[in-house]
């Protein structure tokens, strides 16, 4: 899956461990994520859509 | 970039060299037998006290989240115990003609801190929040138990055809660590 994570959250000036508070993991799977060498789950997914006020298909999409 | 010492404490790295090298003098002092087994044996437990503050430092460096903090403690509390266990089973079996269900409960005083383990392990996986890190752990733990696997049966077969000598059954919990330990370096060396 590819993501947008990295540019959303450049766009708000958020560190890996600003967004990584906000959803309550840990920097390594904010990092983890945004280099697509792990694809979040649904419920987390959800919650990423959440913290950046969009859709899910407005984050990630299929490769 | 974090320094190798926090103004917190000192680096992990001190504490783990001071524990390795109490280890080896203790190890040194057996193997000449400058000291006895029990005395070596409370030596050693003091030795381990070393892995408090190295765990701890570990901590501090890592910013470990509540879940490996008490996965931490509990494992600790085990290790202590299997070695407190471990000595005063070894003792008495050297010093005293055991037989029966003693034998049988001095068998159990290293093996319950090692249940404990095991636990701790279990607890760690269940507790965890963080999604990422459980799949990591849970990942590296199922390569460790393939290795333990392939390696029990070569040996168990190897073994069986008299190439290699025996050995006890309690080694595929070590080795298993060992394993666990490798996987997860392993992972970090391919940025997993």
């Amino acid at each position: 899956m590819n993501n947008r994570l990295k540019v959303l959250r450049a766009e708000r000036s958020w560190s890996q461990q600003d967004l990584a508070d906000r959803l309550g993991v840990s920097r390594q799977s904010v990092n983890a994520i945004e280099t697509g060498r792990y694809d979040p789950s649904l419920p987390l997914a959800f919650t990423i859509a959440e913290v950046f006020g969009l859709p899910i298909e407005a984050i990630f999409s299929r490769d | 970039m974090e320094k190798a010492t926090t103004p917190a404490g000192r680096s992990p790295w001190f504490w783990a060299g001071n524990y390795l090298v109490s280890s080896a003098i203790i190890v040194v002092l057996k193997l000449t037998d400058a000291i006895t087994a029990p005395i070596a044996m409370i030596l050693f437990l003091g030795a381990m006290g070393l892995l408090i503050p190295l765990v701890r430092a570990g901590e501090r460096r890592n910013c470990a989240n509540p879940v490996i903090v008490r996965y931490n403690r509990r494992f600790l509390a085990a290790a202590f115990g299997y070695v407190l266990g471990l000595g005063i089973a070894i003792t008495l079996w050297n010093n005293f003609e055991l037989s029966g269900p003693v034998v049988f409960a001095i068998a159990l005083l290293p093996t319950i801190p090692t249940f404990a383990m095991i636990w701790a392990m279990g607890r760690y996986l269940v507790e965890e929040t963080d999604e990422y890190l459980r799949y990591r752990t849970v990942r590296a733990a199922l390569m460790s138990l393939g290795m333990v696997l392939a390696i029990g049966i070569f040996w168990g077969f190897l073994e069986m055809f008299e190439l290699v000598p025996h050995i006890w059954a309690w080694w595929v919990l070590p080795v298993w660590a060992i394993g666990l330990g490798l996987a997860q370096l392993w992972m970090k060396v391919r940025g997993e």
